[in-house]
């Protein structure tokens, strides 16, 4: 028995042969658009970038304009003006104007934004890309970012700070050149945990059940976990780091660590829905005073760096003015600016003694200067290790 | 107008339509289709290799958080339409001269973006919260519980995002039942509730379908509820995806989980007409037997 709607679509069909020859036709034409589409899209995934990679940048003229990319909240600006008083010098300067966009968010969404560019070739325009440690390390592996010529940049040279000088990915330093770098270490409230925290281990403390949060940065948590453990993070093995990441799983599924963050975590311990969490040096000036219950401390078992460095994509059309940009801000002058406004750990040296005269406070401030004697870096891993390691993690944190 | 020209006026009525759902479906559906049975990753490249094992693993890895999407777009469909259907029939029976001021306020969250509404749930629900302090005060709550970062903080929000998809459909059906079917089932001598559940229900069917598939299909798409207001423990299969597809840039993992969604939503709402039949669907008539 048939129900009137199936008659009723029975008669559409029957009467309207030529509905369904258009729909065919339709269809047809659908696959050869996309068959299309489907052939330009195999050329740009297999193809690799040209060259660029291990010639280094070649002695140019300086431009008129240069295009770099950072992220938010990373240079100063005049609050009266909104300029940039840092750009505005180096127009000044070499009569270059720089359009300066802040468009990344996050490591992985920027590299999944940029992916097809870069491998085609071609860098989108961009002259100059500010991404953290190991996704400069991992632009270097795929060929995407040039190398620089270090006999053009004096003041990188001479006033790069030790601790950074000589990461495992880029020993000479000669596809990356820090822009800031931030210190990982604990941030609690200290009207709620009832003392201070002095150890990462102090996270995993019953009383603070449901009230922790770490980032979904995995270098940033297992490293830290891993400092806890007394295990250098530099000469993990991946199976200590699997340890690790089985660990801050087990504190997830048991609820000990409410969720994963990254900024956000700064709108969470003001709220008091977390109160002993892991995060960032940058935001705890910001946080304290805010709140004067928020304490922000290194832990005594180490703590993590992490750095975000300048990259010269390969085909940026003026990557002779972006190596002079580089160079530009590894003047202690100019780098002193920088820091006194975003207020993260500047790979400049000489950079505290001029603002020992402009903001003495500051100078001794050891969020932006910290003793560096128990600082970790990440260890960098194969890239399958890597992807291992990474998936590892995003299951641990739930995804 | 010849006979020629006149054939050729449907296919220009369709071309826009026909062009759009090409451009924005078709095309995308077929590339991810393409990208689910590739192999490889960032740094090799991903090529094409008919890959099916793909969704072997997805399914297998991916499980849980497959299954409680469903579970919680379910429970969410529920919830709505057991609060939605009283509101709908309240504002198509007796809204009277204030319905069309009723159905504004029900339309009226979404004039503030989605993502906004649902972080405004996090401070609601947070917890030194009002809602959490009154709740621990009448002893509902224990002195540690918490509503952030629970499982029914995600139904809930879920719920609340999804309302409003539910409710316009069922005003749209309970709104065309002619008041006079009512007045004859009491000239009858039907009871009042005789009257709501073989009356008013069966007619209002067709919003029930429409505002149960409206909901429950972006319910178990959603993945802004589970990221905001849960935990890793409440992840869905929405979080999965944007985690492979941006943190791992796993692409076929990504496309393959895409598809899985989709299928299995499909097969369900087949399934649900089947159960339920087209005809309540499209609201025509039983035909007799």
């Amino acid at each position: 028995m048939k129900s009137d709607f199936e008659r009723r679509l029975d008669e559409l069909i029957g009467e309207e042969l030529t509905r369904r020859r258009l729909l065919r036709r339709g269809a047809a034409g659908a696959m050869s658009v996309s068959a299309i589409a489907y052939l330009a899209a195999c050329g740009d995934e297999t193809s690799k970038p040209k060259g660029g990679g291990q010639a280094p940048i070649k002695k140019g003229t300086i431009a008129k304009t240069l295009f770099f990319s950072n992220w938010p909240l990373y240079i100063d600006v005049d609050d009266k003006t909104k300029k940039r008083p840092t750009l505005d010098k180096f127009q000044r300067k070499y009569g270059t104007k720089v359009k300066y966009v802040e468009e990344i968010n996050d490591n992985t969404e920027f590299f999944g934004k940029v992916r097809q560019e870069y491998a085609g070739g071609t860098s989108g325009g961009r002259d100059l890309h500010v991404v953290t440690d190991w996704m400069c390390a991992r632009m270097e592996r795929l060929g995407y970012v040039q190398r620089f010529d270090k006999a053009q940049m004096p003041n990188a040279v001479n006033n790069i700070e030790d601790a950074v000088a000589r990461p495992d990915f880029d020993p000479k330093r000669e596809f990356s050149m820090p822009w800031q770098s931030g210190q990982v270490g604990l941030i609690y409230r200290k009207d709620k945990t009832g003392g201070d925290l002095t150890s990462i281990n102090d996270l995993f403390d019953k009383r603070f059940k449901g009230k922790v949060t770490m980032l979904t940065e995995m270098r940033d948590s297992v490293g830290s976990v891993l400092l806890g453990e007394g295990i250098q993070p530099e000469k993990a093995t991946k199976d200590q780091v699997m340890q690790a990441i089985e660990k801050i799983e087990k504190f997830s599924k048991d609820g000990q660590i409410r969720r994963f963050t990254g900024n956000e975590y700064t709108k969470d311990i003001l709220k008091g829905d977390s109160y002993a969490i892991l995060g960032w040096s940058g935001d705890a000036i910001q946080l304290t005073s805010d709140n004067k219950n928020v304490r922000f401390r290194r832990p005594e078992d180490g703590f993590m760096v992490f750095t975000d460095s300048m990259q010269i994509p390969v085909g940026a059309p003026h990557a002779f003015t972006a190596q002079k940009m580089i160079d530009f801000v590894y003047d202690p002058e100019i780098q002193a600016a920088i820091t006194a406004y975003v207020n993260y750990v500047p790979p400049v040296k000489g950079t505290k003694e001029v603002l020992r005269k402009s903001d003495p406070e500051l100078a001794e401030d050891t969020l932006i200067f910290p003793d560096l004697a128990k600082a970790h870096n990440f260890k960098t891993f194969s890239a399958t290790d890597e992807r291992e390691i990474d998936e590892a993690f995003q299951r641990a944190i739930g995804a | 107008m010849t006979k020629a020209r006149r054939s050729l006026v449907p296919y220009a009525l369709l071309t826009p339509g026909l062009a759009w759902l090409v451009v924005f479906f078709a095309i995308p559906l077929f590339y991810m289709a393409q990208i689910s049975l590739k192999e490889g990753t960032v740094d090799t490249g991903y090529e094409f290799t008919w890959h099916f094992q793909t969704y072997v693993d997805a399914i297998s890895n991916y499980r849980v958080q497959l299954l409680r999407s469903f579970e919680y777009a379910g429970l969410s469909t529920l919830i709505s339409l057991l609060v939605g259907y009283p509101l709908a029939y309240a504002i198509a029976f007796r809204g009277g001269r204030y319905r069309n001021a009723l159905l504004l306020v029900v339309i009226l969250p979404f004039f503030t973006t989605y993502l906004v509404r649902t972080l405004s749930w996090q401070t609601i629900l947070d917890d030194d919260g009002i809602v959490v302090n009154v709740l621990q005060g009448v002893g509902l709550l224990g002195p540690d519980g918490r509503l952030l970062a629970t499982t029914s903080a995600v139904v809930a929000g879920i719920t609340y995002n999804f309302l409003p998809f539910m409710i316009l459909p069922l005003y749209a059906a309970l709104e065309r039942i002619d008041p006079r079917m009512l007045e004859a089932a009491y000239d009858l001598y039907s009871k009042r509730r005789d009257v709501v559940m073989r009356v008013v229900v069966p007619m209002s069917a067709p919003g029930i379908v429409a505002g149960v598939l409206l909901t429950f299909i972006p319910a178990a798409g959603d993945f802004v509820n589970a990221e905001l207001l849960g935990t890793p423990r409440q992840a869905m299969i929405g979080n999965v995806i944007q985690s492979r597809y941006l943190e791992i840039t796993d692409y076929p993992t990504a496309a393959a989980l895409s598809f899985i969604l989709m299928l299995l939503i499909l097969v369900l709402v087949l399934l649900y007409a089947r159960f339920v039949g087209t005809e309540t669907l499209t609201g025509a008539e039983e035909a007799p037997a």
